[in-house]
């Protein structure tokens, strides 16, 4: 498979803090890199430097073999998603989807064609003239979504997208998130701490901390990682299961 | 009921100084203790339609003064508001910024008068225009201030990734998100410009006559009528900019 995007060697200090150490790892299109990291990992930096939002220290950003580091962020056709959906107040929604389409001044009648189909496949056509205030914070999430997707990036960068979403609801924007993907066939890199998410959105994996990566070859390798915790969530679990089955048992 | 006799009471009061006012300017003789005026006449308003009158320049030179200096000081303070707010240690640039307002404003026109003279600024609309300026300029710039944080750093970077060049992202994400903020910066210090009547006074050495200096020296020569004709004009502007503000000073805020 050919890679899309290449990471090679990425370093960045901020003073005397290493945030980014040595950082290398390469993604094929249409796949979903799943960063599992805590708070304060260096994931946010490391998003901003593929954006364009930061420039590293040293290391290679490559993407389809073309040095990316010297391409400005709205020349890159990269799209970060932040925790907060950050809607822009003065446009309601339909023109909040159409932002990235009247920017690249793509005829009206053909933007606002794109804007519907997509605001049909993410169900919210009956909100279209409806202000961002009035909406709820998953229906936000989708529209923020929908004002990525609409530009077809060529990879979408997500920093905790359902971070402040309820579980219900980051639920379905898991679910939602992983139809388009494959029905747009995005590729892009979900930063998340939770794990489960990053098993649930993730086709490759890997984990961040202080500012080191490690990426894995299979989903079983990035399971049986101690640094991941996901054995001693199972082992959790089970546990529970166990305990519930002794209780009933007596 | 009851919340409407309050509201008709309280507009009745509210009203009262300017039906006041109204009733002085076509008035000429009305003396205490009589309860209305003997006489009316429209005297004193049809002379504001004679070319040369001195009330009408007024108005016009406070008019020039309060939009320049609610422009340049809105714009300049969001301008520096940025620029504070990238700085290491911006706490200390917005302690500075209150400094104009450590005195008195009259004895900060004194104290900035040999600067004013030296510029061969003294009595010229300039020196009061660059007087007025450092009283509105750290103003606008505190309450600005809030406008330039993290959030809004966000956006502009959001805006850059969907596809905006450092100018679009401004123009078309950072000035609408930040125009309520600035329509009230451009509407304080504009009064703070038009009311003002100590530095003006002071720094032009009477020679700038705006609407509030006459305001001042008709009562300080007892002549009430003309006070009364030259404050309904200086309160129409600010009617007239209250009246289109209402819907932004009435406004709910976002429930998002």
């Amino acid at each position: 498979m050919s890679q899309l995007l290449t990471v090679a060697h990425l370093t960045k200090s901020f003073g005397p803090q290493p945030v980014l150490r040595d950082i290398s790892f390469s993604l094929a299109a249409g796949q979903v890199l799943g960063v599992l990291g805590r708070s304060g990992c260096g994931k946010t930096t490391l998003l901003k430097i593929l954006a364009g939002l930061e420039t590293p220290d040293a290391g290679n950003v490559l993407l389809h073999e073309q040095d990316l580091l010297p391409v400005p962020p709205n020349e890159r056709q990269m799209v970060y998603l932040y925790q907060e959906p950050l809607l822009f107040p003065h446009l309601n929604v339909f023109e909040n989807v159409a932002f990235g389409l009247r920017i690249r001044k793509v005829p009206k009648a053909e933007a606002d064609r794109q804007v519907t189909e997509l605001l049909d496949e993410l169900d919210l056509r009956e909100h279209a003239q409806k202000a961002p205030h009035q909406l709820s914070g998953g229906q936000r999430q989708r529209v923020s979504f929908g004002r990525a997707l609409i530009i077809r990036p060529r990879l979408l960068l997500l920093d905790e997208p359902f971070g402040n979403l309820d579980a219900q609801t980051r639920a379905d924007m898991q679910q939602l998130f992983l139809h388009v993907s494959q029905q747009h066939h995005i590729t892009s890199i979900f930063v998340t701490h939770d794990s489960r998410e990053a098993l649930t959105v993730g086709t490759q994996f890997a984990y961040l901390d202080r500012g080191e990566l490690t990426s894995f070859a299979t989903v079983h390798e990035f399971i049986a990682d101690p640094r991941t915790n996901i054995q001693a969530e199972l082992a959790f679990w089970e546990n529970v299961q166990q305990n519930a089955l002794l209780k009933k048992e007596r | 009921m009851r919340s409407k006799l309050l509201t008709t009471l309280l507009g009745g009061l509210f009203a009262l100084p300017f039906g006041l006012l109204a009733l002085l300017a076509v008035a000429p003789g009305w003396r205490f203790p009589a309860v209305l005026p003997a006489e009316y006449s429209l005297g004193a308003l049809r002379s504001l339609l004679a070319a040369d009158n001195e009330l009408l320049a007024g108005l016009g030179r406070s008019l020039l003064l309060a939009s320049v200096v609610a422009a340049v000081a809105t714009a300049g303070g969001f301008g520096l508001a940025w620029a504070i707010a990238r700085t290491a240690r911006p706490g200390r640039w917005e302690a500075l910024s209150y400094l104009p307002y450590a005195l008195p404003p009259v004895l900060l026109a004194v104290l900035i008068q040999p600067f004013i003279i030296r510029l061969h600024l003294s009595g010229s609309v300039g020196g009061v225009l660059v007087g007025l300026l450092l009283i509105a300029l750290p103003f606008a710039t505190l309450l600005l201030r809030s406008f330039w944080s993290q959030q809004a750093t966000e956006y502009e970077q959001l805006a850059r990734t969907l596809g905006c060049t450092p100018r679009q992202a401004f123009q078309q994400v950072l000035l609408p998100l930040a125009w309520p903020l600035l329509r009230t910066a451009l509407f304080q210090t504009f009064l703070l410009s038009w009311f003002d009547f100590g530095f003006t006074n002071l720094l032009s050495v009477g020679k700038v006559r705006t609407l509030t200096v006459q305001v001042f020296t008709y009562v300080g020569e007892a002549n009430a009528q003309l006070a009364a004709v030259a404050s309904l004009l200086l309160l129409l502007p600010p009617a007239l900019l209250l009246w289109v503000n209402k819907k932004a000073l009435l406004r709910r805020p976002d429930l998002g």
